[in-house]
């Protein structure tokens, strides 16, 4: 069985998606401290919005990169001002959480409205290429999912690192009121953050509508695997979040294929609950998602 | 006499708890004033509501005669009032110079950024050795030091300082103390709230003492320290703190 590269190429291949997905959510969680449960109905949304401009304009999907991730951005700002502003300040997070779970499920059923339950998929012309080196295949269109993942979680790096506003948020995500102090506009500084993890979920989107075929159900799943890769890498470390979500995938494709496809959820799962308890802070984080008490 | 801050009857409550009760200090340009008390007395309190941090009920927060009580933290930091927090409170995942960046955050202090570098590592030359390190990895007094630098960064007419000597060695403590004078002397106004009661009336120029949200005493340093109630309530008798 020369399978085993397989496995481990189509674990790294599919967990890119959860990676891109991941990081979003840990932008999120390191200003608002809050777990952005609606992060994968946007991705559906904005995988949509791709399947769309290519049906209805025959834009090619890697080119409404260009249009999906900046009006996503937008509309991230858009909505941290409209839902977010005033219940990221509370004490009690609940009521963004609860926001979430809202805005998750009038999205959901928008795009039932809209897009009917029929799942869709993008038949590009160029779908099939395959790439073949020995007896490994990976189809182009997901090697191209990883190069996305990379060069977001790339991007999101240099941004945290190099740049003034993303020195901010880093500061933010430790001690928000300190941060307030130096005269940062604190506000901003979220506003920013979830403007970026809601573009970072339309990049996953895009690079879903090439790859996936979607309805309007897949967000909250993808929301949770997001999660669960999260938790395994761990907090405040963008490439941790990325492994977390190739680590994920890797799991998810082992399992499928040692023990069947039908116990592909119940080691994602178990993989979320072991780590909560035996390594809340993952493998390459810095802060726990769950504070040890 | 050129009053550079006047709090006149502040009072600020958090819910329903009221903690500070018709408040009001002076702080003269180019002094150090001295605001102590026990534990709880407000004095945290205040100088949170004087950078914005809480909003008061009542009363008036002037600023080189303008009243700041409508602005929020971000207006009177570019007004030169800026907090040293109580614990530090550094980003102890960023690196020193990023936490110094991030105290020259605004656009003015920004535009002065090198020569407020250059000061900095002046008063603090341990900052320079360990600009690249992380910042949480510095002893208590270094990470003091930096607390304070970060202010320095934004180009303060009026640095806070909450607390500088907590936990720290009567020696550093010293040190700290020094480098507030020292600082002081460059130009810039001190308000300190401080636990050591005796060394923070030894340098001030003005002194209040403040008890359960009230203002109870004012007078020099000296005049406090000569104070018997000041002495048998807060200094101990040999200002054995020091």
């Amino acid at each position: 069985m020369g399978s085993l590269a397989q496995i481990l190429v189509n674990g790294i291949l599919l967990g890119s998606m959860y990676g891109i997905a991941a990081i979003g959510l840990s932008l999120i969680f390191g200003t608002m401290r809050i777990i952005f449960l609606a992060q994968g109905t946007m991705i559906v949304l904005f995988a949509y919005l791709t399947y769309w401009s290519f049906e209805k304009a025959g834009i090619d999907p890697y080119l409404s990169l260009f249009t999906v991730v900046p009006l996503a951005f937008v509309m991230g700002l858009g909505l941290f001002y409209l839902l977010f502003r005033k219940a990221a300040a509370l004490e009690d997070k609940n009521v963004s959480l609860l926001l979430a779970v809202g805005l998750m499920y009038l999205i959901d059923n928008l795009i039932l409205k809209i897009w009917s339950a029929t799942p869709r998929g993008l038949n590009l012309s160029y779908s099939g290429a395959v790439l073949v080196v020995g007896d490994i295949r990976v189809p182009w269109l997901r090697l191209a999912l990883l190069g996305l993942a990379l060069g977001s979680a790339l991007v999101v790096y240099l941004f945290l690192k190099k740049t003034r506003v993303g020195t901010a948020v880093r500061a933010a995500s430790e001690d928000m009121e300190a941060t307030t102090i130096q005269g940062i506009n604190s506000v901003w500084v979220c506003a920013v953050s979830f403007a970026i993890g809601i573009a970072l979920a339309g990049v996953a989107g895009v690079g879903m509508a090439t790859v996936y075929s979607f309805d309007y159900q897949f967000g909250f799943t993808f929301a949770i695997k997001a999660l669960v890769a999260l938790a395994l890498g761990g907090m405040g470390n963008v490439f941790g979040a990325l492994a977390g979500g190739l680590l994920l995938g890797i799991i998810e494709n082992l399992a499928a294929y040692y023990i069947g496809i039908a116990w592909i959820e119940v080691a994602s799962y178990g993989t979320f609950m072991l780590v909560l308890i035996f390594l809340p802070q993952g493998l390459f984080g810095r802060r726990a998602l769950v504070k040890k008490v | 006499m050129n009053q550079l801050l006047e709090v006149k009857e502040l009072s600020v409550a958090y819910g329903d708890v009221r903690a500070l009760w018709d408040v009001s200090l002076e702080v003269e340009e180019g002094s150090i004033v001295a605001l102590v008390g026990a534990n709880g007395a407000g004095k945290t309190t205040l100088l949170k509501a004087i950078s914005g941090l809480l909003r008061p009920l009542g009363g008036h927060i002037l600023f080189e005669g303008e009243d700041l009580v409508h602005l929020n933290t971000k207006r009177r930091v570019e007004k030169g009032i800026v907090m040293v927090p109580e614990g530090r409170r550094l980003f102890q995942a960023l690196t020193v110079l990023e936490n110094l960046r991030l105290g020259a955050y605004l656009p003015k202090a920004r535009a002065d950024y090198d020569d407020s570098l250059e000061r900095v590592f002046t008063l603090f030359p341990v900052l320079k050795d360990r600009m690249n390190g992380k910042a949480g990895l510095m002893s208590g007094g270094e990470q003091q030091m930096l607390a304070i630098g970060r202010a320095v960064m934004a180009r303060p007419r009026l640095v806070m300082i909450d607390e500088a000597s907590l936990g720290l060695s009567p020696i550093l403590t010293r040190t700290i103390f020094e480098l507030i004078v020292a600082l002081n002397e460059q130009g810039t106004t001190v308000l300190l709230v401080e636990q050591n009661i005796h060394m923070a009336l030894k340098v001030c120029d003005k002194a209040y003492v403040m008890k359960t949200g009230h203002m109870v005493l004012s007078g020099t340093g000296d005049e406090l320290l000569a104070n018997d109630d000041v002495r048998k309530a807060y200094v101990g008798e040999r200002g054995s703190r020091l």
